[in-house]
């Protein structure tokens, strides 16, 4: 995040004296290319700037403006977490993925329920259930992944398979919604920042509880210790790996269950945003392992492994979040949610096309 | 720990070319994971037959063949598609797509079921194409690829649907369907066409030397194109092929409904399908597999869940068997591919 900033788009800087130097626009075009934090912020930019135009043309159902803005970030919150796991188990290579990972966050979701909703568990002491359910749902992928060398792809699916079941006999396709569960709600309220809240608009405490404290752990983890450095280690060429004296399977098996672990937040956080535990909070519809690898991707996620950074997946996560938002105030009722799959699905393409290109042209995102 | 040393990435050539693999290329008729598949098929039947005396007759039988039948063929296409080292999540969508234009032709425009028939099939091939052309000349994995196109069929269909049912189904479907108009000597007339569509695609898998170059594909794309196979168009052709048999299997869905199509058309069905290749033997990682082992794994997937339902189990549970079964079929695959490397 510090390495020096290539010219980017503005100043042509006059190439005196270079002889045959890349022309700004050859430059600009390889910084957006390379540069994935670049062209999500002007994606970003672009999204906001076409909305909000929109918004005073009246072209809008209703006001997109920051305080709407701002309470979309409520959805923001389990799916940037849940790329963030992505992020983990795909930097740590050979074909690495976790398809199992919107089933996680339904049985730990159940989990959690039964604890906190019937048994009377304290709030901590569930959420410390939840997440060494969730490690341990992990640890099952990893062991298979990382130890016995099955392919993630087709295991996660398998696995995808046997947790969402057990989610939903769990309790007989029942959710769970007691007292104790609903008063959870809470969680998911906008509050005002201290000393300069007067000015911006309420955010969802969820970004403060769960999503601010993650993406500071997870960006810790990768750039500041070993683990990280071995996890791209790894995921860039695990034969290099081993032979530097990195335990590749440790190292590997542990991404799932961190990966795990974080959708076992999420499912405490999903708890609270339905003020329920649903059997298929992380599985109806398209699940939330897709969105979450669509993300990922978007992010500048090498699916190859090895490369992926946390503020990407950050950007990518608040630019789908709200261009899913503005897309719900484009169209009349149902027709929005049909029109953020093509949005999902489109950018998706479009971001693996172009990482794909980038790779062949410049060697990847940095 | 022997297990974790990791293997190196020319392993597997090196192994087939100093291994033990005789003058034989192509694989007996019946592999061993076949006749494995049998067995557990046919104690499964046994066991389900014992515990509910209704199990074994044909009118429990048939009705599993019907089921079968859409899976199974979808399952013949995505062989070719996994052989030849791809993966094609998106074939619940484009049978979502694929039956709600059916269904409005049908209903709507009212037109004959032949008609309406090959139009389901030129979308499929069409939605086939859109990913095939994607995956081979974007050169972007195909995991990404069709999870993004998932999300754009499912928009099409949806927004086919307009957030509303399609009523009224007419009878000429009977022909595909559970009653009496729907079958010959007993046997469903979509698990036949079935039968005989893998059977053709098994001989030229095995036969032809057009198929064996899906194996090549997948064994070693680069060797492949070393060797002259033009990689690009084999592969947008298994996508293709997929396709179009997710537009009969689309008729086949549509036929053995009710006369009400509603948006949960295809939803799951990618899974179901992916589950029962790899039940069936073919390596996830391409270069070996069979039609044979499909249509098998389809039989064992849909006989779990119906023996579940048939046992009073609550059915959401089969989903735990499928999950364990296709661990235990990649589990031996593992087994498999050490073996041969070791020898």
């Amino acid at each position: 995040m510090t390495t020096a900033a290539p010219p980017g788009t503005n100043a042509p800087e006059s190439g005196s004296g270079a002889p045959a130097a890349p022309g700004w626009l050859h430059r600009g075009v390889r910084a957006i290319l390379t540069r994935r934090e670049l062209l999500l912020v002007i994606l970003l930019v672009v999204v906001l700037v076409w909305m909000t135009t929109l918004s005073y043309g009246g072209y809008l159902t209703g006001p997109y403006d920051p305080d709407y803005l701002s309470a979309a970030l409520v959805d923001a919150v389990p799916l940037a977490m849940l790329a963030l796991a992505e992020l983990l188990v795909i930097v740590s290579g050979r074909g690495g993925i976790d398809l199992s990972i919107g089933a996680i966050v339904s049985l730990t979701g159940m989990v959690f329920g039964f604890a906190h909703g019937l048994w009377g568990w304290p709030v901590l002491a569930a959420i410390g259930l939840a997440i060494l359910v969730g490690g341990l749902l992990g640890a099952v992928n990893g062991v298979l992944v990382a130890w016995l060398g099955f392919p993630a792809l087709i295991t996660t699916l398998a696995t995808y398979y046997a947790y969402k079941s057990l989610a939903i006999v769990i309790n007989d396709q029942k959710p769970i919604s007691t007292p104790s569960i609903q008063s959870l709600y809470s969680m998911t309220e906008a509050v005002e920042i201290p000393l300069i809240g007067r000015n911006i608009p309420n955010v969802p405490l969820g970004v403060f509880t769960f999503l601010v404290p993650t993406v500071v752990l997870v960006w810790l983890l990768l750039a500041r210790t070993t683990y990280g450095r071995r996890l791209f280690a790894i995921g860039t060429n695990d034969v290099a790996a081993t032979w530097s004296g990195v335990h590749v399977a440790k190292t590997r098996l542990l991404a799932y269950v961190l990966a795990g672990v974080l959708a076992g937040v999420v499912a405490v956080y999903v708890t609270g945003q339905f003020a329920s535990a649903r059997p298929d909070a992380g599985t109806s519809g398209n699940g939330l392992a897709l969105p979450a690898i669509t993300i990922a991707v978007l992010g500048g996620v090498a699916i190859t492994g090895g490369i992926g950074r946390v503020s990407g997946v950050l950007l990518a996560a608040v630019l789908i979040t709200w261009l899913n938002a503005g897309i719900l105030l484009l169209f009349e009722g149902n027709n929005g949610s049909q029109f953020q799959l093509l949005a999902l699905g489109a950018v998706l393409v479009f971001c693996a096309l172009l990482n794909a290109y980038t790779i062949r042209r410049y060697g990847g995102t940095r | 720990m022997t297990t974790t040393s990791p293997p190196t990435p020319t392993g597997r050539g090196l192994g087939r070319l100093l291994g033990r693999q005789g003058p034989r290329v192509i694989a007996p008729l019946v592999s061993g994971q076949e006749i494995v598949l049998i067995a557990v098929i046919v104690v499964l039947w046994l066991v389900l037959g014992w515990a509910t005396p209704a199990f074994l007759t044909a009118d429990s039988l048939r009705p599993l063949l019907i089921e079968v039948a859409p899976i199974a063929l979808i399952g013949v296409g995505m062989t070719l598609v996994i052989v030849a080292g791809g993966i094609d999540v998106s074939v619940g969508s484009q049978m979502m797509v694929c039956g709600v234009i059916t269904a409005r032709l049908l209903v709507d425009a009212h037109v004959s079921l032949p008609v309406a028939l090959l139009v389901a099939v030129a979308v499929g091939a069409l939605m086939g194409a859109v990913n095939g052309v994607l995956i081979a000349w974007g050169r972007v994995h195909a995991i990404i690829i069709t999870f993004g196109t998932l999300n754009l069929f499912q928009f099409v269909g949806r927004q086919i649907f307009g957030s509303q049912t399609v009523n009224g189904i007419p009878g000429t479907m009977d022909v595909f369907g559970r009653g009496d108009p729907g079958q010959t000597l007993g046997v469903p007339h979509s698990f036949l066409l079935t039968a005989v569509i893998a059977a053709a695609v098994w001989w030229y898998l095995r036969q032809t030397p057009g198929g064996r170059h899906f194996y090549a594909i997948g064994g070693d794309p680069l060797a492949a194109e070393l060797a002259g196979i033009r990689v690009r168009r084999r592969v947008l052709l298994t996508y293709v092929i997929t396709g179009a048999l997710v537009g009969l299997a689309a008729v086949f869905t549509l036929a053995k409904g009710t006369t009400t199509l509603d948006q949960s058309i295809g939803a799951g069905q990618e899974l179901a399908v992916i589950a029962a290749v790899i039940i069936g033997g073919t390596s996830i990682m391409g270069g070996r597999g069979s039609v044979l082992g499909t249509i098998l794994g389809a039989v064992l997937v849909q006989t779990v869940s119906s023996g579940v339902t048939q046992l009073g189990w609550p059915s959401n549970l089969s989903d735990l068997f499928v999950g364990l079964f296709v661990i235990i079929a990649v589990g031996t695959d593992l087994l498999r591919q050490r073996a041969r490397r070791r020898s």
